[in-house]
Formats: structure tokens, sequence, C-alpha cells
């Protein structure tokens, strides 16, 4: 039989012969023919070849419906053609296919006669042929310019159209040598097209029916498959393979498809139809590497040839040729789809042939596992093993031994990173998986839901890359959940996978992952390793940042303990725990951390400091730990666990993360207050307390800046006081227990600078410092008469206050919040410090000329919080006084020392009189001194006390002077006013009382300077205690001489009741005349009946004027009451 | 003869890998058992497949291999039960028996108030609980 098959000569070769080892060649095109009658072929060539391939061409496929083909490849052939030359008439019609589909016929003529006489028979003879297709390209030679030989041309064309077209086709058309219009080339095409189509028709139909014609005799008994195959070349197989390599090559490759389709049916059919079985599997090397999408993987032609062929090269075979037209078609997911059905038929046969497994031990050894189909057929085999095994040939048992120990011995093969391990079981390899699990879901040939899942997933054209994507899954799979020892086999694959394809992220985060997995499955050179890569990844190859998480690997936690505190706007320094699981120490080159707010509100561990720049209020956890290593940055999540990786708390998970870092919202920090509220002494270096108090807040490190303002002095050169401060609450509360031991820390202070010591950062301290109010006036003296309204304000000193504070040293924490507060605290702050003495009762005296004797009561007072020890006390005198019996007015000396207690009075009485010589200028510019020596017993937790010594050797004795202007009394009165009593018992708000004043001319005028008889009188009163219902001012007419009187009534309304001063009546001009004239003191003009007995009653006529001037009130009662005149209490 | 038995947790997380066989082959049973996760995700999430047997807990053979038959077994709380055997003509009924013994022994195992849930099964009397059916599995189906 092969020989009858060899006595063809090898069309392959004559075909194409690179491509022997095909049973068809691929690059062969249909083509047209060119019957080159008139020479012409080489002057038309190249344009005509410029045409292919052929465009748009329309043909029909197998069910004769038209298809329309982009672009049709053929090539013209000459008729001369070896390749049309050698066929054996028995072989053209299996070839058919390859017979020319067109033929195009070329000629020329320029005369009529010549084309009756011999072109015409000739081109008669040409296309009598009906198998051909053919049509007639008349090629013109003449130019456009000879008019005769373009008019001879037409008219031999159109006799050729007449001879040759007929009324259903048109065979001609007209070529212009010199520019071929555009039309002809259209004209030329569907020619060509039609050619084709037709041809392409009539084949088809001719192999379909005989086709149809071998198949009914199929099973006939004589009939098997080798006999179709290979003895009838005018077989069903070869039949249907050139119908479908026709079309295959008319590109119609659906049509091709279903071609090969149908061949493979037919083989399936008459493969399991009884007779002889063909050898099943190869033999050969490479043969369990079944090269499934390769249809030139066997020389099939020479093994049909050599009656050699086997079973599965033959359905290899088609399976590659499908495969081909399928991605052709760019339906690659088809492929995988036909090539799963395929497999898991093709494992169906294995089962039964078991040739793998001898393969296995005779051939190829553990290293069979390496091939994917391999694996995957054999996880396709049913259950149970073959009931037998093939047999083996008797002679191979020692070989088989030998196999087996071999494998036994054999080394498992090394992985990345020198890992030994033993290699898994075939079975159950990736791959097992992978066919498992559609095979779970896939019923087998329930091809259509591949399609569904398969759009998707990894078998789409990314092909490279799914092996490591099923392999990550199943990696991420493994992952956490227990299955170490499983993923640190399998990962370094993974790894070398990743490695091999340089996905560099994927491949440093399979590292990771190995350096995370328990560090008992590997050794520490292997760990040692693994990390090298990374470092050494990370610092050469990569071309950009590569991210990388690391929290298996690299894990934090806050250090245990109550969280950082830091107030709102407070940078901080928060400490963290790092764990490293790197085998070896690793350069970290940054390291940066993220906190995440929570909602609510050695190898290994490494203590590191993070900056926290100022965070909003709220409560922090941990949240992600970033850094780089060269150009790898990594990342590490905070699913933080309290402890340390190794624990096995499943449950761990869930624990609510412990916050590291509380921020607060803004609040107080810190209170100052003065301690002391009491006045202090002035010019006397004293102690001022504050009050600092922290808020829950640490002072630690906090500095006081005291700023004095003026006429208050730090005494820089005395320490700082802190102490322990308790406020009296504590101090009861804690009076059973044992007394904390008062500490009392002396620091310096630095241009108003205070550092506050760490033992005072949490506590509340009592911050003295001194200061020295100066006041350069002298105090002065005030009577009872005439009260010098001190404001309070007078004597206050303001002290600016501001504490930088903060949680650490060196960092300065200032907000203007703290500083007004501070402020405001200065206010209650400011020191009060004075102590002034009261003269009192300076008796002005009345009455006549010369030398009188008074007593001058000085009452001390004193203001502030601490007695007075008054040791000395002397009186200088101004002129025009001197003391009775010629002392120094020093009180008798067994009065001291005199002990003022705090807030009281003593009173000590002068003696004092005018002296002889007057010179009333000098009497009005001095004053008289009063001098104290006093010391003071305080303590200065309650105000004033005695002044710091500032140097060794001071002494404690202080001394205080005042000054007090003492009158003399009116020497010369010309006029006097007295105050009529009221009319009235009692003076009642809103009624109306007359004020009555009489003035007496006491001497007669004998001044010029005020002027005759009329005295300008002005009623002056409050106008918010009196309503004046009258004159307030006037002039009454006074006779100068001596004696004479005159009454003044004015008209007033109480408005408000209790002690009121009344409305006095003054004599401006009087008052004015005495300034200028001198030495006249009219104004002053005292009745005999003074006011002392409290009752204003006019003994006499006159009233006492200074004292009602300034210092007598009325009670005015609201109700019916006797109104009185009172001196103040 | 069963060759190994696993309890895997719902997180696909392993609570009880135990082995019977005297060669080093865990890791390789470990593989298998871990394979037939896919397996049982598989059918458990194609309804379509498992309709007829909706509440059956005893998922039948899940695949087989070279060597070995893998049966699984699913709980109402999705714990699986995974049983790998060299026998290789197992019925129905034996393994379905099997699983149901060895359920019990783990709902008593897990009852045991000491017992983390989610945790690895560590408790010796399971242990010695699960090799009693081990053994008795091939001596159920000589009777």
């Amino acid at each position: 039989m092969a020989n009858y098959l060899a006595q063809f000569p090898d069309h392959q070769v004559l075909l194409r012969p690179h491509r022997r080892r095909c049973m068809f060649s691929y690059n062969w095109f249909p083509f047209a023919t060119v019957e080159d009658v008139s020479d012409l072929w080489l002057n038309v060539k190249e344009s005509f070849e410029r045409r292919l391939p052929v465009k748009k061409a329309c043909l029909n496929n197998k069910a004769r419906n038209p298809v329309f083909v982009e672009n049709l490849p053929a090539e013209f052939i000459q008729t001369t053609d070896s390749r049309l030359r050698s066929r054996f008439p028995q072989e053209q019609y299996l070839f058919w296919f390859r017979e020319p589909y067109a033929t195009v016929v070329l000629v020329t003529c320029e005369d009529l006669d010549e084309f009756k006489t011999i072109l015409k028979p000739r081109l008669k003879l040409i296309v009598q042929n009906d198998e051909r297709e053919w049509f007639i390209v008349f090629v013109s030679k003449a130019h456009p310019s000879n008019d005769q030989a373009t008019k001879m041309a037409k008219k031999v064309y159109a006799r050729l159209e007449a001879d040759f077209n007929t009324k259903k086709r048109e065979r001609c058309c007209k070529f212009d040598l010199h520019g071929p219009d555009a039309e002809f080339w259209d004209d030329f095409d569907s020619k060509m097209v039609d050619c084709i189509r037709n041809t392409l028709d009539r084949r088809v139909q001719f192999y379909e029916e005989e086709i149809r014609r071998l198949s009914e005799q199929r099973f006939t008994p004589i009939w098997n498959f080798c006999n179709f195959f290979i003895l009838k070349h005018s077989s069903h197989f070869y039949l249907q393979e050139s119908l479908a390599f026709m079309f295959e090559m008319s590109n119609l490759h659906e049509d091709s498809l279903r071609e090969y389709d149908e061949l493979e049916l037919c083989y399936s059919e008459s493969v399991n139809s009884p007779g002889k079985h063909r050898e099943f599997g190869g033999l050969d090397a490479g043969d369990d590497q079944a090269a499934l999408l390769n249809p030139g993987f066997k020389a099939l032609t020479q093994i049909v040839q050599d009656d050699v062929f086997r079973e599965f090269e033959f359905r290899q075979y088609i399976f590659a040729c499908q495969a081909k037209l399928l991605f052709k078609l760019s339906r690659p997911t088809e492929v995988a789809a036909r090539g799963y059905a395929f497999v898991v038929a093709f494992s169906k046969t294995l089962a039964l042939h078991e040739f793998m497994r001898l393969a296995y031990l005779i051939g190829y050894g553990a290293e069979i596992e390496k091939s994917p189909i391999n694996s995957a057929s054999l996880s396709m085999l049913p259950w149970p093993k073959p009931a037998t095994w093939p047999s083996i040939p008797p002679d191979s048992s020692s070989e088989i031994m030998a196999k087996e120990k071999m494998i036994l011995q054999a080394k498992s093969r090394e992985k990345l990173f020198n890992i030994h391990r033993k290699p898994l079981p075939l079975e159950p390899s990736l791959l097992l998986r992978e066919a498992n699990r559609r095979r779970a879901f896939l019923s087998v040939g329930n091809i259509s839901e591949l399609y569904d899942t398969a759009d998707g997933s990894g078998l789409d054209g990314n092909s490279k890359l799914s092996p490591n994507r099923s392999t990550s899954s199943f990696i991420a799979r493994t992952m956490s959940e227990g299955w170490e020892e499983l993923l640190a086999d399998v990962l370094p694959d993974l790894a070398e996978c990743q490695k091999i394809l340089s996905d560099e992220a994927g491949y440093l985060a399979s590292c990771v992952k190995l350096l995370s997995l328990d560090s008992s499955l590997f050794s520490l050179k292997e760990r040692q390793a693994f990390q090298s890569e990374v470092v050494r990844l990370a610092h050469s190859e990569m071309k950009h940042l590569v991210p990388l998480d690391v929290s298996s690997l690299i894990t934090f936690a806050g250090n245990a303990g109550p969280p950082l505190e830091l107030c709102d706007g407070d940078p901080g320094t928060l400490s963290v725990a790092v764990w490293s699981g790197f085998p070896d120490d690793i350069m970290l080159e940054s390291l940066s951390l993220r906190l995440s707010a929570s909602s609510t509100a050695d190898e290994g561990r490494n203590i590191i400091s993070f900056d926290i720049p100022p965070q909003k209020p709220g409560s922090y956890v941990l949240g992600a730990l970033t850094g780089q290593i060269g150009k790898l940055s990594f990342r590490s999540h905070g699913f933080s666990q309290d402890g340390p990786v190794e624990t096995d708390e499943f449950m761990s998970f869930e624990k609510p993360t412990r916050p590291v870092l509380k921020v607060r919202k803004p609040r107080a920090l810190v209170d100052i207050t003065p301690a002391v509220s009491s006045a202090l002494l002035m010019n006397e270096l004293q102690w001022i307390g504050l009050i600092v108090k922290p808020i829950d807040y640490s002072l630690k490190g906090g500095i006081l800046h005291i700023d004095a303002g003026a006429e208050l002095k730090i005494e820089e050169s005395q320490m700082i006081e802190i102490e322990n401060y308790r406020s009296d609450m504590e101090h009861s509360c804690s009076a059973d227990s044992p007394i904390e031991a008062e500490r009392v820390e002396k620091i310096p202070i630095e241009n108003g600078k205070i550092k506050l010591p760490d033992w005072a950062s949490d506590v509340t301290t009592l911050v003295w410092f001194p200061v020295r109010a100066i006041d350069n006036t002298i105090a002065r003296g005030e009577t009872p008469a005439s009260p010098q309204k001190q404001s309070i304000v007078d004597g206050m000193r303001m002290i600016a206050l501001k504490l930088e504070f903060g949680v650490f040293h060196n960092q300065v924490f200032e907000s203007s919040a703290y500083c007004t507060s501070l402020h405001e605290h200065l206010v209650n702050a400011y020191v009060h410090m004075h102590v002034f003495l009261v003269p009192m009762g300076s008796r002005y005296w009345t009455g006549t000329m010369g030398t009188m004797i008074d007593d001058l009561h000085v009452i001390l007072c004193s203001e502030v919080k601490a007695s007075l020890h008054t040791k000395d006390m002397w009186l200088d005198l101004q002129s025009g006084f001197e003391h009775l019996g010629k002392g120094d007015g020093r009180p008798a000396s067994n009065l001291f020392p005199l002990v003022v207690a705090p807030s009281s009075k003593a009173g000590i009485l002068f003696i004092i009189r005018l002296s002889g010589t007057t010179d009333s200028d000098e009497l009005e510019n001095t004053d008289s001194i009063l001098n104290v020596k006093y010391g003071i017993s305080g303590d200065r937790t309650t105000g004033a006390h005695s002044p710091v010594p500032v140097n060794t050797g001071d002494s404690e004795e202080l001394m205080f002077k005042i000054a007090l202007k003492l009158k003399r009394p009116v020497l010369d009165p010309c006029l006097a006013v007295g105050f009529l009593p009221f009319s009235t018992d009692c003076l009642r708000v809103g009624q109306l009382v007359n004020m009555k004043w009489r003035v007496e001319r006491l001497k007669s005028h004998e001044d010029a300077s005020i002027s005759g008889d009329e005295i300008l009188y002005q009623i002056d009163a409050n106008p918010q205690n009196w309503m004046i219902a009258g004159r307030k001012c006037g002039h009454i007419s006074l006779s100068n001489a001596h004696g004479s009187r005159m009454e003044i009534t004015v008209t007033c309304v109480p408005l408000v009741s209790g002690y009121v001063h009344p409305p006095q009546l003054g004599l401006p001009e009087v008052g004015e005349a005495k300034q200028t004239s001198g030495p006249e003191r009219r104004t002053a003009t005292l009745a005999p009946a003074s006011l002392a007995s409290g009752g204003m009653k006019a003994s006499g006529g006159c009233v006492e004027l200074m004292g009602t001037r300034k210092g007598s009130y009325l009670f005015i009662e609201s109700q019916t009451r006797v109104a009185a005149a009172r001196s103040p209490p | 003869m069963i060759v190994c038995v696993a309890v895997v947790g719902h997180q696909n997380n392993p609570l009880y890998l135990q082995s019977f066989t005297e060669a080093d082959d865990a890791l390789k049973l470990h593989h298998i058992v871990h394979c037939s996760l896919d397996v049982i995700d598989e059918r458990v999430n194609n309804p379509k497949r498992s309709a007829p047997t909706l509440n059956e807990t005893f998922l039948g053979l899940l695949y087989p291999t070279e060597n070995y038959k893998v049966y699984g077994y699913l709980t109402n709380t999705k714990v699986k039960f995974i049983m790998v055997t060299t026998d290789i003509d197992v019925k129905d009924a034996d393994a379905r028996n099997f699983f149901r013994k060895f359920h019990a022994a783990y709902v008593d195992a897990v009852s045991n108030p000491f017992h983390v849930p989610g945790k690895k099964i560590a408790s010796r009397s399971f242990g010695s609980r699960v090799s009693t059916i081990v053994k008795s599995f091939g001596a159920g189906t000589t009777v």
C-alpha cells in the first residue's frame, strides 16, 4: 500500500519544499494562470500583480451564502509554470483545489484579419475546456496620440467582445498599455473574483458529492480508516481535508474549521469501529510533551507513507489544525475549551493505554512531571487504576529496577534560594487543582460554561501570567490560615516564576511572605537569602519605586502604658515598638508613621521615636508604618496585635486596638493665681506668690516669664523660691495623713525668666519672687475731713506673666489663650502695697490772735495684714509750729513699742503750738513730716511681711514718713457766715426747706480791695442730692460797719434720704480777694459755738464753716424724723 | 486505609490535621487536603450540581488522585471534614458513616468549655477518638 502511495511524486516537495513536514502547504493561495497568448505578460506583470491580494472578494461558503473576504491572497502564474506541468492525471482531482482558480488570457492584436485567422481559433481552443474559469484581457498597445492605431484596437476589441461575450457573462476587458483607466481595474477585479467564486463553488460541490459517496461506503465491512486514509487517495479524509484546506486558502476559516470538525467526528467514528487498532502512543523523544498546538509536530505524511501512523499523533494533528484556525479567527477561548475537552477525552483514552506510566518508568523518570499535559491528563484518570497494566517487555525488568532506583535517588530539583525539598506528588499539583476546579462545575463537554467563566479569567490572551496568577490566588488562600508548611513549599515556586517574569513587586511580596512564615520552616541561611534578595532588588534593579506590603514582617505597636496625651496644637514624640521579622539587621532608610483616628474615642523589637506634628483633637491608634529601603517603599499596616507576631491567637485580630495617643480639645492647661490678695509694703522688697496649678498637664520644662512693669522691680539678685502648694482645703483634708515633706527649691531668675524644676511640673506650686514696688512720692497724710479718695488702682502694680511649656524640653508651646488668661490673672496678681498713716483731728483753731496750743491726733492705721511694731515716732514740724515743751516731738518712750494689729488703728497725740515768727509763704510751702520707725511681723502667705534682706546686716527696721500739712488757724476773720437752724424739725425728701445763712461783718472794712458793700454769694450743692429752688448766687449789700449782718435764704428740696452734705454758702469774691491781697482769711469764719456736739445749733448766730463745708452731713429722713446735721461716725 | 483526616474551619483554616501513615508524607497529605477545599468551595458555590442533595452534609468523593481518594463532609456551620483514603473500593455508606462518627467526635470536642472556637483542636481525647474511628473504618467495610 505504501508503495502505491510512493509511486506518486512527492507533491509536497513539488509545492513547497520547506514545508514538507506538513500535510499541506499553508501558503498556497488561489491563483490565476495567465495564458500569455501574445507574449505580453512581462509588460503587464507588474501592474497586474499590484492588484494583489484581491480586495473585497465576495465568495460563497459551503452553504452557498455570500461571504466577503477582505483580502484574498492570490498569485499569478503562467500556464507554462512548472508547478502546473507535473500533475499526474490520478492526482488531479484530489489536488484539484490546487488547480488555478481563474485563467486570464492575455491577447493583443492590431489587425482584424490576424484576429480572425490566427487569434480567434486559438482562443477558442483555450477556452473550450469547461473546467476552467477564464476571461480575456485585450491589451491595447496603441498610443493615445496614434489615432489610427487606437481606432484599430477598438475595432479588434469590439470583435473580440462579440465573439466571446455571452449574454450571461462578459468575459472580455480591455487594457490600455499606455495609461489604463480606473474602470479597467474594477472590471478586471470583478471578473477575477467571479472566476474564483465560480471555481470554488464548483469544486466544493464536487468534493461534497464525493464525500457523501465515500461516507456511505464507510460502514461497509471492508472499510477501515487506514484504508480510508491511506489506500484510497480519493478517500473521504483527504477529500475532506482538501476541502477544509481549500476553504482555508480562500480565507474562509469558518468553513475550514467546520470541515476539520467533521473530519474529527469522522475519525472518532471510524477509530471506535471494530477492526484493527492503531498503535496508540508515541515512542519518540518528545512524545510525552505533546505539542498540542503544533500541526507540524510530526511529519504525518511520512508516517502515513510508512504506515506507522499513531492514533495520538493523528488526534493531535487534527486538534492542532483546529486550534490554528481558531486562533486565526481570534477565538482563543474556544481553543482552551476544545483543549479542555480534548484533554478530558484523551485522558480516557490514556487510561486504556497507560503508556504514560510506562514512559514514566522506562523513559523519562521524574522529569515527566514537568510536562503540564501529562499532569493534567493523569489527573483526569478515572478511578480506579486500570485493572491490568500494559505489558512490559519481558527483558525490561532490570531496566525498570534501575530506573526506579534512579528516581528514588534522584535529587529533588533545586528551587530558588537553594531550598531543598521533596517534590510534592505528581497528582495534586497545581494543574490538578485547576483541572479539578473546572471539573467541579463543568461536566465533560459542557463547553459553553467554560466560555462564560473564561471571559474574565486566566484564559484570555494574557496566558503568560496566568499560572502566576493562579498560583498567587492559591497562595492567597494559603496565607495566614495555618497552611504555612504548605506555603513554604509552594511559595518558592511562585517566587521563581515571578522572578522569571520579572514581576518585581510580586517577587518582593513573595520574598516578604517567605520571610514572614514561621522561622522554623526555613533555615537561617535560607531566610538570609530571602532578605538579601529583597535588599538587592531594593537597591539595584528596580527602575521605579515599588510599593510593598510588609505588614506580616514589620509590625509595630505602641508602648505599654497609658497613651501619650497631647493637647491640641502640641507636637510630640511618640515611642513605637517596631518588630522586624528580618533575620538580619536591615537598614531602613526612612520610616514614617501614620496615625489613624480611632472611632471611639530583639531580633525584632526596636523602640523608635517619631516626632508627631500637631494633631487634631481625638484619640489615635497606630495606623500604617511606611518606610523605604532603596527604591522599595514598604508599608506595614496596623492590624495591630499588641503582642509579638508569633502568637497564633486566632481571635486576637478582633481585639480593639489600643490608643497610643490622645489629643485633647483646647482647654485651660494651667491656672496661675496670686497667692496673696493683701497689700504689701511699698518701697520694700516683698515676696509675691503665684500659685501655678497645672490642670492635668505636665509643665515639664516650662519657662515662666515675669515682666514687671514700671514702678515695680524684680530683684534678680534674689533667688526665686518654689514650694509645694496645698490649699487650705487640702490641708484640712490631709490632716490625718502624714504630712508630706514640704519641698522648697530656690532657683535663679534671669532676665525675668524662671525655669520650672521638673518636680514642679505636675504639682501645684507656689512661686515666690521678690519685687519692690517703687514710689518716690512721699505719702501724704489725710484728714477725715478731707479723705483723699485714693483709687485702689493708684497703688496697683501690674506684672505680665507668660508661661511657656509643653511636653518636652526646648519645645516652646505658646498659646495666646494662656497668655491672655495669664494677663487676666495678672490684674489680680497686682501688688497692692500701701501703708498709710492718717493724721486726724488736725484741729484748726478758731479764735483770736495769740499763741494757741493744740493737740495733733495721729492715727496709725495698718492696711496690711501684718502687725506693725512701732518703735519710734517723731514729728518734724513745719515752721510756724513747734512742739510744746521744746522737745523733739517724741511721745514718751514708754509708749514704744506700740503694736498695731492688722487692720486696726492706733492713735498718738502730739501737742503743738504756733510759733511766733510766721511767714505766710513759708507756711504754705512746707510740710510737717511724721516719721515712724517700725518693724513688721507678717507672713508672706497672708500679706505684708518683713522685707527681704538684700544685704546681710540690713536692719529690719523700717522707716515710714508721711507729710502733713498743718494750717495755721484763722487769725484775722472779718466776715462770719452762720447757718441758721431750720424752721422745721425734720427734713424730708421732697419737702421744701428754707435754708438760711447769716453773714456778719466782724470788723469794719478797711481793705480797699474788697469792693464796697456788695458781696457775692454762691450756693453750692450736689445736684444729685439737692434741688435748689431759687437763686444760686447773687449779691448782698452789707454795710462796712462792724457788726452789720445779713440773712440769705434759699429754698431747697432734698432728693435723697440719708446723710448728705447740706448746700454750702460761699463767698467767692472774698476768697479771691484773699488770694490776691494776701493775709486776709475771711472765709474761714467760725462761730464760737461749734458743731462739736453733732447737732447743728446756731448758738451765737454763727455756724462753724469749715467743718460744715466738708465734714458735716445732714440727715434726711424719708419718714418723719428729726433731721439733724451730724458729724460722720 | 485512611491516611489522613482533617477538620477545616469555615474560613478554611485548618483546625485539625492528622495523618495516619508511617511515611513522611504529611506535607503531601496537607496539600491534598488543601486542594480538596477548592473542590468543596466549587460544589458549595455551584448549587446546580448539588441541587438534589441540598441538605446533604456528605459531599461524597471530592476527587481521586493517583493513589488516594478524597471524601468530604460539610457541616451546617461550614466546618469541613476531609478524609483521604487509599482504599480503592469505598462504599458511600461507609464513608457517610465514618463522617457521622467523626462529626460527633468533633461536636464533643468543641463543646468542651475550654475549647476556643476557631482555634486548633488540641484535645488529646479527640485525637484518640478519631484514631479509633479511623481504625474501625477498615473494619467496618469488612463487616
